[in-house]
């Protein structure tokens, strides 16, 4: 047997690996972002136990119908990322055409732009200044400032995310499961929702919790282009930011119930992910 | 039953009577193409592919039935099963129109055809490779199709279980009496499923014809060299009429025979033309040192050398060089004019592990020749 590759030898050396420099260097480097990422939260959880009679907080109406308030619109906008992402997501993953560079690039837009710019772009289209606001008048609409106006923001700012997600998991289906589906009789829309929804499945979902926790975020686009009225527009970042200018312990406890919230959802995904025949496969 | 299609780089026209049409050919050959123009997840720019007298695509009159009632099954090289569907799901997944009792009974039936019983709700994941074949098998057959048509069916497959895999698939397409298409690049594959088979390459087909003839009359050098014929040796006609086809090998003579059992009059052939003869290695004999006298002498003997010899499973292959050959031969990088096959219990008999020099002989009816191009 070659010295080298005697199993002693590879021991010592998967050994002496683990105290390489570059595997030091690596975890170290690791560590501090990790430090960074959880002191915030972790800061905010202590200062909530440490709060006196933190919880006289959770009884004021204004907290109980900002999380209400939220946890509705941002649940209508993930669902309307999703039912409208779809189809976009499934055009980009699927077919070339003109100017598909151009649809990537615009998708992409909201995440890049600041809110701000998103807020004042959607009162600008849809207020009642706006391009659209005499024709909406017409109608008898009004959205600017209205529950509708801050479903609209969130939803801008957080399809997407969706998108993204929904348009890597179709391209991750296997074409040739969509021809054999086609070979036994299925038609292209019986193929696309036996076949490639349920496959994409994992990303299709993943999408929807990422939008889902961006909307619930969302502060610029909201604040600018829906207002602040406690009951109608004003969310949990609203909510938050107001609070924080006169009762520290309000704004923490509210942003304490936001931390919980965004951590149970995510980690139950990713728990049911793994779980799923589908997603222990991929995993 | 028919089917044509042409295409740019494809233009492939073959017919498929029998049960079994195997589409043999290098990778890159285009078979994998022709397969997607018939299920119809490829159109073709031109052509005609109809499948017993019903027409599924003919660019001259404008039809081309979607894949969904072409009734073509399909077995693709992964096999392509449904990964988020158990067995039993993905055997009914071209079905879902029968109602659940009928449904039920045939993908029992299935099932029970391919051999799976047990393994109803497992999923694709836990399958081995012969068992997801067999449930695509399965999936295929239960939607009745008119043609089941498999991609490369056994290159997935261990070398070991390939033999079974092949007379299953044998005996399912007996069984079940449907047209069977299978494309593949191995030899053994094209030999076992094949009653017919077309050779192609390039996108052309070079030879399509029952099993036999494409392997021991092959029509053209290329299509001998696809089928592993062996030994193609260039001669040269001396003499050609209905009596007597005699070649010059190398300086020697070479006697074929005029009239084979599929050509009853001769080769056009005249004296001083160039011809390739094909020749399979398992076909050259070795003369036993000890033959009886009163046999008749051995047809086209030649003495020479073995040169050099590789035990491949339990058969030898031998490199023989003719006494008095060059050590280069022009053309060939190996110092060798035949190649030899013979079971390994043979090759002891004739101690040929102690002795290199021996008379080989080249039977007239082992011959095929064709007219050099």
């Amino acid at each position: 047997m070659n010295e080298s590759t005697s199993p002693r030898r590879v021991a010592a050396r998967v050994m002496l690996g683990a105290l390489a420099p570059d595997r030091i260097i690596f975890t170290l480097a690791a560590l501090l972002l990790l430090v960074f990422l959880v002191l915030p939260v972790a800061a905010i959880l202590v200062k909530v136990a440490r709060a006196t009679a933190p919880l006289d907080a959770l009884g004021s109406p204004v907290v109980t119908e900002a999380l209400r308030l939220s946890l509705v619109t941002s649940s209508i906008s993930a669902a309307v990322a999703a039912v409208l992402g779809t189809p976009v997501a499934f055009l980009l993953a699927r077919y070339r055409f003109p100017g598909r560079a151009v649809v990537d690039s615009l998708v992409d837009l909201p995440m890049v732009l600041p809110p701000a710019v998103a807020g004042l772009g959607l009162l600008m289209a849809f207020g009642r200044r706006g391009i659209l606001g005499g024709a909406l008048d017409v109608l008898g609409l009004e959205l600017a400032f209205t529950t509708a106006a801050v479903v609209m923001a969130q939803t801008f700012v957080a399809a997407p995310f969706y998108i993204r997600s929904a348009k890597a998991g179709f391209e991750g289906v296997d074409r040739e499961l969509e021809r054999v589906s086609a070979t036994l009789g299925s038609s292209r829309l019986r193929t696309f929702f036996r076949v490639t929804v349920p496959l994409a499945g994992p990303a299709l979902m993943g999408g929807a919790v990422m939008a889902w926790a961006r909307a619930l975020g969302e502060f610029g686009a909201t604040i600018m282009f829906a207002g602040n009225t406690i009951g109608r527009t004003q969310t949990m970042p609203l909510a938050i930011y107001i609070a924080f200018q006169n009762d520290l312990t309000a704004a923490l406890v509210l942003a304490g119930i936001l931390v919980v919230v965004s951590f149970a959802v995510l980690f139950t995904f990713k728990a049911l992910l793994g779980r799923s025949p589908l997603g222990a496969a991929r995993a | 039953m028919r089917r044509r299609l042409d295409g740019f780089e494809l233009d492939v026209a073959f017919q498929a009577d029998e049960g079994r049409v195997v589409l043999f050919g290098p990778s890159g050959a285009g078979k994998s193409l022709t397969l997607q123009a018939i299920t119809g997840v490829m159109r073709p720019d031109a052509g005609r592919v109809e499948v017993n007298g019903r027409l599924l695509f003919d660019s001259a009159s404008g039809v081309n039935l979607p894949p969904q009632v072409r009734r073509v099954g399909y077995v693709p090289q992964s096999y392509a099963l449904f990964p988020h569907l158990t067995v039993e799901q993905n055997v009914a997944y071209g079905v879902q129109r029968l109602d659940a009792a009928r449904r039920r009974a045939l993908v029992q039936e299935m099932v029970e055809l391919v051999g799976l019983q047990g393994l109803e709700r497992r999923r694709p994941r836990e399958l081995s490779g012969g068992q997801q074949q067999r449930v695509a098998l399965a999936r295929a057959l239960a939607s009745r199709p008119e043609l089941l048509v498999l991609d490369e069916p056994f290159s997935n497959i261990d070398t070991g279980l390939r033999g079974t895999l092949r007379r299953e698939l044998l005996d399912l397409q007996a069984r079940s009496g449907i047209t069977t298409l299978v494309v593949t690049h191995d030899l053994d594959d094209a030999f076992f499923l094949g009653s017919r088979i077309v050779v192609i390459d390039r996108g052309r087909v070079l030879q399509a014809g029952s099993r036999e003839d494409i392997f021991y009359r092959p029509a053209t050098r290329r299509v001998a060299e696809f089928v592993g014929t062996g030994n193609i040796l260039r001669a040269t006609v001396l003499e050609s009429n209905s009596q007597r086809l005699l070649l010059d090998w190398q300086g020697r003579p070479l006697e074929a025979e005029p009239i084979s059992e599929n050509r009853a009059e001769p080769l056009p052939l005249s004296r001083g033309q160039e011809v390739e003869v094909c020749i399979r290695p398992a076909q050259v004999m070795i003369v036993r040192e000890d033959r009886l006298p009163h046999l008749p002498p051995p047809e086209n003997p030649f003495s020479g050398t073995i040169v050099e010899e590789a035990l491949q499973a339990e058969a030898y292959v031998l490199r023989f060089r003719l006494a008095g050959s060059p050590a280069c031969p022009a053309g060939r990088a190996a110092p060798y004019d035949l190649e030899i096959e013979l079971p390994d219990y043979v090759y002891l008999r004739l101690g040929l592990d102690r002795k290199k020099d021996a008379t080989i002989s080249i039977h007239r009816s082992a011959m095929h020749v064709i007219p050099a191009t």
